[in-house]
């Protein structure tokens, strides 16, 4: 503090004698304010020393003009000193506050400027991995059934002629064996095959299990053909079998046009085109409105509206003689679906053998 | 089968377009694929199932067409003018084999005039899918497509005797068959001869000496009945596959021979001109008695699961030939639930014998539409598989891991397979392959995950985790096994550089880590160095379930040698784990979980940084401390690992954090101060190992 600062003197000291002089000084120190508040503004450390420097509480010019011009004021003059102090604190204040803002939303810019995101940067992503198409879809066609009392039941691949063919009323010789054109395994005794569909679980399961039956087998089944876009010598389905002493035709339908409903959306109607199976009667080949145009026509339905799903029946009742159940008092229906060619079709899926290349590209597009 | 609209029309009286039509026999059971035009008019792509030979003949489409519209079927009446002189002079037959020809007819026509065929027989058979051949044939094969009948027609003159001999071949007896190949014939056959040489075989192909050419005057019209086992194992043997053994093999009717034989007897008249002998020579041994089968309301509603009425039941019945007779008590009473119909068996359909196969025939036409469908409510509780839950955990983790899961079809190379086979394996080998490539059902799951891998890094993808459930398939004394196999293959960067994170190349560590995290559902795994041979010899592990011993699976580096043979320029890393002593480690460590509070009282953690020989191996570190007994121990980690800098060559340096936690209450510093100095004197005097100051 030097002697030089007017406010570290009295007014009398300074040589204030009359109310004119007093608005002199105090004009003088306004100005010397705002002269300083402009120059230091634009510096944060400078600003926060002018801070202190006006309105500290201990020396700042403020506090020193109160004490030093108003405290030791003369009576005449101390009520103006009054009114002038207050004019000059006002003005510092509001002035502080003002800049106080301007700075306040500067710094806040700049600093919104260098922490904000770039969302078009990507965040950090675990690598994750995924579930196999045909899997999903064997998850789903699972539930499915699940949920009406059908269970899961699993069997061997390489089975015996008889539970593939012969116990499932198909015996040597027979005209639909061409179309099951079959892996035979080398030196097994008894003679073993890679099963060409999964219905052997219905004689194994019917062989272990009283009636009510209701089970449902996926797998994987084998067939000799040379493979194509639309066939390979390996493919997955999933068996269906209900058995029970009031099992009809009836419940077949409404169980098929669940399944339809349930896998293909609930507006998917369902028709039942005769066909023939050697191990079901009468036996059935079970369409759907297509997914894609809801009956009307395109080219996934190849402009019929309908699109086939998988063959099924009523259980023949030669089979029952396999198995010792009583064809008098039992009845059932089985089916056969072909798990990739759902899957497929439900996905826009159009080779097969894309489905078992298993390129990373392929399994990334079914997360 | 193709299947001609204007045919049809000659045998009941259709007045649906042919495109209603088409869609009406696919919903009654005959499937039609396509309907196009053709000079013989609309042409119907049927496609005929096994059970329905009576349907590979336009005559027995017209039967379910009549059954669709509930409509008569003409009868087919062929007029024959005969001469005087009698077919049974002029020739003999003789069946010395009926237990596969149960019937065969000769006819005999004298002077016909074998020309081309008229344009409408050839425009017909052309649009069937039958090329026109001479007047003569083209009516037999014509009849065929109309009848559903074979019927082969030799030159008369070039029989020897003329006689005809039904009979099996002699071992060794040749026969150049019609379409040019010469057959060398065996026990099994069954020819039709004359009296010195087969002239054809029986219900497959004629041969070419008696075949008729431009030449013939005289003729030999053949309509016969052929076991269908025979002719399916004959046709097969041959490698022959004709339109007559393809009807014979799924069963001909044999009461249809002779009507075809004079069917064809008129069209041969009409086109080639000629005599007909008088009569038939029909040999006809064992002409099968006449059966019923029975038809009740109770199952039809038994499985069916709704009714269908007295007059859809009989007039389906009629139109399909069965001549139902109610011959129930109540009969006369419409509707009774006591109904049961009487119907013969027709010769034309060898597959209804039973009183389902009649429900079948009623329903589908009367229509599956019709039944009402109904959800049959469950009497049981479903159930998943077995292990389905440990499985839905392990797949969990695995994705999470970032394994993309595969499915490979199990068949394989069989010198690849090879490979990764575990000793001692007898692998299923499959005796009719499609391919080399793919003639062995594979003995491990890694040899699929190599190819999965093989392929991804000739098609660009360089960075893969993948895993499959599958299995593997063995012979054990002869009887084929299949056990479950988990396998997961890695290779390339486990992460890829970002803007955030540096790129880090997958490696042992990547894999152990992956395998620790699945082994935890199953209480933790053990490891033990060493894999099989397939394996990188340095980098190769094998692994049980923590405290149960029992062996879960082999991990590690693809070698070298295999890698380079394989031509897989990057490092390759495989595991395979049984999954069924996995998935009972899973259920028993899950049954076992138990809630465990954690202490109340802070933990504290000290850092000690190391310098080992090269050698001492981090479990030697744990084991040491271990063995101090310090209750108040909770976890020993490797911190931090380096070589070289300041370590001097055959060293290296390891900082262990080892945690301390007292249920009791917090530690002191001087109980820490000894436990320090207690862990560190150990591993000096245990381990030679020096502590740096860190
Ligand atoms: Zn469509």
């Amino acid at each position: 503090m030097t002697t030089s600062d007017p406010t570290a003197q009295t007014l009398e000291q300074l040589g204030v004698k009359t109310l004119e002089a007093v608005g002199e000084k105090f004009a003088e120190l306004r100005q010397r304010f705002d002269d300083q508040s402009s120059l230091h503004f634009s510096n944060r450390e400078n600003w926060q020393v002018f801070l202190v420097k006006w309105t500290g509480r201990k020396s700042g010019v403020l506090s020193q003009i109160t004490n030093n011009w108003l405290k030791m004021a003369s009576p005449e003059l101390k009520p103006v000193v009054g009114q002038e102090l207050n004019k000059l604190k006002a003005h510092v204040e509001s002035i502080i506050a003002e800049r106080q803002r301007a700075i306040e939303a500067a710094s806040e810019q700049s600093a919104a400027a260098r922490d904000k995101i770039d969302l078009s940067l990507p965040g950090i992503e675990r690598s994750f991995g995924t579930r196999h198409l045909i899997r999903q879809t064997f998850e789903e066609l699972q539930q499915i059934f699940i949920a009406i009392g059908f269970s899961v039941v699993q069997g061997p691949e390489i089975e015996t002629p008889y539970y593939n063919f012969e116990a499932l009323n198909i015996p040597e010789h027979h005209p639909a064996r061409d179309n099951m054109d079959t892996f035979y395994i080398e030196g097994v005794r008894n003679s073993h095959l890679l099963r060409t569909h999964t219905s052997p679980m219905q004689i194994r399961t019917m062989e272990k299990e009283k009636p009510p039956v209701r089970i449902v087998v996926p797998g994987k089944v084998y067939r000799r053909d040379n493979p194509d876009a639309t066939h390979g010598y390996m493919f997955h389905q999933i068996e269906g079998l209900a058995v029970d002493t009031d099992i009809t035709f009836c419940d077949f339908k409404g169980t098929v046009e669940y399944f339809a409903r349930e896998f293909l959306g609930p507006k998917t109607k369902t028709r039942l085109r005769p066909s023939y199976f050697p191990f079901t009667e009468p036996s059935a080949e079970v369409d759907a409105t297509c997914h894609v145009c809801g009956g009307k026509g395109c080219r996934v339905c190849k402009f019929s509206g309908w699109i086939e799903l998988f063959g099924a029946g009523m259980v023949n009742p030669a089979v029952y003689g396999f198995v010792k159940y009583d064809p008098e008092r039992l009845s059932g229906f089985a089916f056969g679906m072909g798990v990739d060619r759902l899957a497929m079709m439900k996905y826009g899926v159009t080779e097969v053998p894309l489905l078992f290349q298993n390129d990373l590209r392929f399994l990334r597009q079914f997360p | 089968m193709k299947v001609l609209y204007n045919v049809l029309t000659e045998f009941v009286d259709i007045k649906a377009a042919p495109a209603d039509l088409a869609s009406r026999l696919s919903l009654a059971g005959v499937a039609i694929d396509s309907v196009e035009d053709s000079a013989a008019g609309p042409v119907l792509d049927a496609e005929v199932t096994a059970n329905r030979p009576d349907c590979l003949g336009h005559y027995g489409i017209a039967r379910e067409v009549a059954a669709v519209y509930r409509m008569q079927l003409k009868p087919v009446q062929p007029k024959l003018k005969e001469v005087a002189d009698n077919a049974a002079d002029a020739t003999r037959v003789e069946i010395e084999s009926p237990d596969v020809c149960r019937r065969f007819t000769a006819r005999i026509l004298r002077g016909v005039k074998v020309q081309p065929s008229p344009d409408w027989l050839r425009e017909r058979l052309e649009a069937m899918g039958q090329k026109s051949i001479n007047n003569v044939v083209d009516v037999t094969n014509y009849v065929m497509f109309e009848l559903g009948q074979p019927l082969h027609a030799y030159d008369f003159d070039k029989l020897n005797e003329r006689r005809i001999a039904v009979r099996r071949a002699r071992p060794g007896e040749k026969l150049c068959t019609l379409d040019g190949a010469e057959r060398t014939l065996t026990r099994d056959m069954c020819v039709i001869a004359d009296a010195t040489r087969a002239i054809g075989i029986g219900g497959v192909m004629g041969g070419t000496d008696t075949e008729i050419s431009f030449s013939s005057h005289n003729i030999l019209l053949e309509a016969a009945w052929f076991d269908p086992i025979y002719v399916r194992r004959t046709a097969k043997a041959l490698g022959l596959r004709t339109e007559a053994s393809y009807r014979f093999e799924r069963g001909a009717d044999p009461e249809m021979a002779e009507l075809a034989s004079r069917r064809a007897a008129e069209l041969i008249q009409q086109v080639a001109g000629g005599e007909l002998l008088s009569g038939v020579v029909d040999v006809y041994p064992s002409r099968e008695p006449e059966k019923k089968i029975q038809l009740a309301r109770k199952e039809i509603l038994r499985v069916m699961g709704a009714d269908i009425p007295d007059r859809g039941v009989e007039e389906i019945l009629s139109a399909l030939g069965f001549h139902p007779t109610r011959v129930d008590a109540n009969r006369g009473s419409d509707g009774s639930l006591a109904a049961v119909w009487e119907c013969k068996q027709v010769s034309w359909r060898r597959d209804v014998t039973r009183g389902i196969d009649l429900i079948e025939e009623v329903a589908r036409h009367y229509g599956y539409d019709k039944f009402p469908p109904r959800l049959p409510p469950a009497k049981k509780p479903a159930h998943r598989l077995p292990h389905a839950e440990a499985q839905d955990r392990l797949v969990e983790r695995a994705i999470a891991l970032g394994y993309h899961e595969i499915v490979e079809i199990p068949i394989a190379d069989t010198q690849r397979d090879a490979l990764f086979r575990e000793e001692g394996i007898q692998p299923a080998v499959i005796g009719n392959p499609l391919a080399e490539d793919a003639s062995i059902m594979r003995s491990s799951g890694i040899v699929s995950m190599v190819r999965a891998i093989e392929w991804n890094l000739n098609h660009g993808n360089r960075d893969l985790r993948l895993f499959e459930f599958g299995k593997r398939y063995e012979l054990r004394d002869g009887a084929p096994v299949e056990s479950a196999v988990l396998t997961l293959g890695a290779t390339g960067l486990a992460r890829e550089k970002t803007i955030y994170e540096t790129a880090r190349e997958f490696g042992f560590a990547e894999l152990k880590g992956a395998l620790d995290q699945i082994g935890e559902l199953a209480g933790g795994l053990e490891w033990q160095a060493g894999g099989p041979p397939w394996l990188s010899a340095a980098r190769s592990a094998h692994f049980s379930a923590k405290n149960k011993g029992e062996q879960l699976g082999v991990a590690g580096q693809l070698s070298r040698r295999l890698a380079e043979q394989l031509k897989l320029r990057q490092e390759v890393y495989l595991a395979e784990l049984k999954l069924e002593p996995l998935y009972t480690c899973i259920e028993a460590t899950r049954a076992a979980l138990r809630f465990v509070p954690w202490p109340r009282y802070p933990a504290v953690e000290r850092d000690f940084s190391l310098v080992l020989a090269d050698g001492v191996t981090f479990a030697q570190v744990e084991q040491t401390i271990r063995a101090l007994a310090i209750a108040e121990i909770q976890s020993i980690e490797a911190a931090d690992l380096f070589r070289g800098g300041q370590i001097p060559a055959g060293k290296y340096s390891l900082m262990i954090r080892v945690k301390f936690q007292s249920s009791q209450g917090t530690l002191t510093d001087s109980q820490l101060a000894e436990f320090s100095s207690r862990t560190v004197t150990a591993l000096e005097q245990k381990l030679d190992a020096t502590l740096r100051a860190s």
